[in-house]
């Protein structure tokens, strides 16, 4: 079997003298969509902060355990390194996008620690704007103006400007009506499709199921059940506990 | 009319001052919710090595005119003030914020360094007073009963100069949309890829470098050099930048300028004693807070994170 693209090793991670994380594996595998789902506080937010390596006092601290990309461990590697080198984007959750600048100067302050050329980026300028047409029209606004969703859109285009091929993303249907979040996994699925590898965290565990490849169950910090999103769906304890039966 | 035309030149010229240095505060509590009261003790460093590089350069070994001292010592001064600020954030700012110290530890600590820097210049250098030499031939202008001095000119222009420069890097620059990105969520600045250190210490280096251009302009302006020159200016710049908005560029210029005004026009009304200047200033400025706290251009902090 080839080398993941991304593999947690026996992760343990700790807020304080909390243990959040009691030591899960999981690997996510180029190109695909894997998803993590799980009550409220069961640990998914603080797994993905771990990948993205944010400083304290925000994230949590790795005790134990190991990160790998592409089989080589990126702990320590700070957080920005994870963006602009590894090419993995962090969509965090409540979108953390900058208000006070309009929706354009936030794309473009995603693409600071680009490399490629001024084309490349403006191709994905163009591809951002047809994937959102709604951040076309609204480019000139202060971002704080936006609507929820307009927002969780912009906090996507913003990954995307960053240039990622790995987009992690935390609670994206968090706070959008159904249509727009129908919206937003459609437009998901088609970044899938052009080659982008998803890692997804979700309450909604039925939606976030039909959307993935395969899913890990998370709880109280450890991983409970796993395999393809279809056999997920399926296994009794999981549609008990997740499922709504 | 000449009076008041003279007193608006000197009121322009010490707002110029107080916004040079102000804009050090506003830059740094923008990017980090610091307030850097080393700031005014660094513009007084900034003085003094306007005064050694000036005098280095006016003796034997190099033997330069004073025209060309100043235009050299001016981006000099500027770029050993900025290294002073970018060591104060490195040795004693950073180490707490990668603990995830709390604010109010590092305003200490800010406090400390401050007087660390007054202090130990008091140790190495004395207590005697320091003439800063004469590095511009002093050019008096008489328009209309008004004097003008070449440095004067120098001084606003500069800081005009200053505003604007400040105003392109911060709004269309992406290092300064990194800079009104970090104001409003910090937390989101790594996940864009960029280096947050990295624009801290830029934020550093433009605060101190200022602060070093007005030391050097103000010891042009009053040649003489003591330890404490930066303690009162320096409250008084901060005061000026929390009147106009702390955080805010525009902020720090209208609360420089303010600050010049009120000064110069308490000292220019005829029944007031001069001793009176402070007072009437500071009072001023607490009602200006009074009616609004948040200052002139300042936005009510927003609640996110």
């Amino acid at each position: 079997m080839s080398t993941p693209l991304l593999q947690i090793d026996d992760l343990y991670v700790k807020y304080g003298n909390i243990e959040a994380l009691h030591g899960i594996s999981f690997t996510v595998n180029q190109g695909e969509i894997v998803t993590l789902i799980g009550a409220n506080g069961a640990g998914k937010s603080t797994t993905l902060m771990s990948i993205a390596q944010l400083p304290p006092p925000e994230a949590p601290r790795i005790t134990k355990g190991d990160i790998k990309f592409k089989g080589e461990s990126i702990l320590g590697m700070g957080p920005d390194k994870i963006v602009s080198d590894l090419h993995m984007a962090l969509v965090p959750e409540g979108r953390h996008i900058f208000g006070n600048l309009t929706v354009e100067e936030n794309l473009k302050l995603a693409t600071y620690s680009r490399k490629g050329g001024q084309a490349e980026i403006d191709r994905d300028y163009q591809r951002v704007y047809k994937l959102f047409p709604r951040l076309d029209e609204r480019k000139k606004q202060r971002s704080e103006s936006l609507s929820g969703g307009e927002q969780q859109m912009l906090a996507v285009g913003r990954a995307l400007m960053s240039g990622c091929k790995v987009i992690m993303l935390d609670e994206p249907s968090m706070g959008l009506a159904p249509l727009l979040m129908y919206d937003m996994f459609r437009t998901l699925k088609e970044l899938n499709e052009e080659g982008m590898t998803i890692l997804l965290i979700e309450q909604n565990a039925n939606l976030a199921l039909k959307f993935a490849h395969r899913g890990y169950v998370i709880d109280t910090g450890e991983i409970v059940a796993q395999g393809p999103s279809d056999q997920l769906m399926e296994d009794p304890e999981v549609k008990k506990a997740y499922l709504g039966g | 009319m000449d009076f008041i035309i003279q007193n608006i030149l000197n009121a322009l010229q010490w707002g110029s001052f107080y916004a040079l240095i102000a804009l050090g505060y506003t830059l740094v509590y923008g990017v980090l919710r610091l307030i850097n009261f080393a700031h005014g003790d660094v513009f007084m460093v900034g003085a003094y090595i306007a005064f050694f590089v000036s005098g280095f350069m006016l003796g034997d070994t190099l033997g330069l005119s004073p025209t060309v001292t100043f235009l050299c010592a001016l981006p000099v001064t500027m770029i050993l003030t900025s290294l002073v600020g970018v060591t104060l954030e490195r040795i004693a700012y950073r180490p707490l914020r990668r603990k995830g110290a709390h604010r109010l530890y590092v305003v200490i600590t800010a406090l400390m360094c401050g007087l660390i820097l007054e202090y130990s210049n008091l140790a190495v250098l004395g207590a005697s007073r320091l003439k800063f030499p004469e590095l511009i031939h002093k050019t008096v202008w008489n328009i209309g009963g008004v004097t003008v001095t070449n440095l004067k000119v120098i001084v606003i222009v500069t800081a005009v100069l200053v505003f604007l420069f400040l105003n392109f890097i911060v709004t269309r620059t992406k290092i300064g949309m990194a800079m009104r990105g970090i104001s409003y969520d910090k937390f989101a600045i790594p996940l864009m890829g960029i280096p947050i250190d990295n624009i801290i210490v830029f934020t550093f280096i433009l605060g101190s470098g200022f602060a070093g251009l007005a030391g050097l302009l103000f010891a042009m302006s009053y040649p003489i050099l003591e330890p404490f020159m930066g303690m009162l200016i320096g409250w008084k710049a901060f005061i000026a930048a929390v009147v106009g908005g702390i955080g805010d560029i525009k902020g720090a210029f209208v609360g420089g300028f303010l600050l010049g005004f009120i000064e110069v026009g308490v000292v220019a009304l005829p029944f007031l004693e001069s001793t009176y200047r402070d007072l009437f200033a500071f009072t001023i400025l607490l009602i200006i807070l009074w009616i609004k706290p948040t200052g002139l251009f300042g936005m009510p902090q927003s609640t996110k994170i």
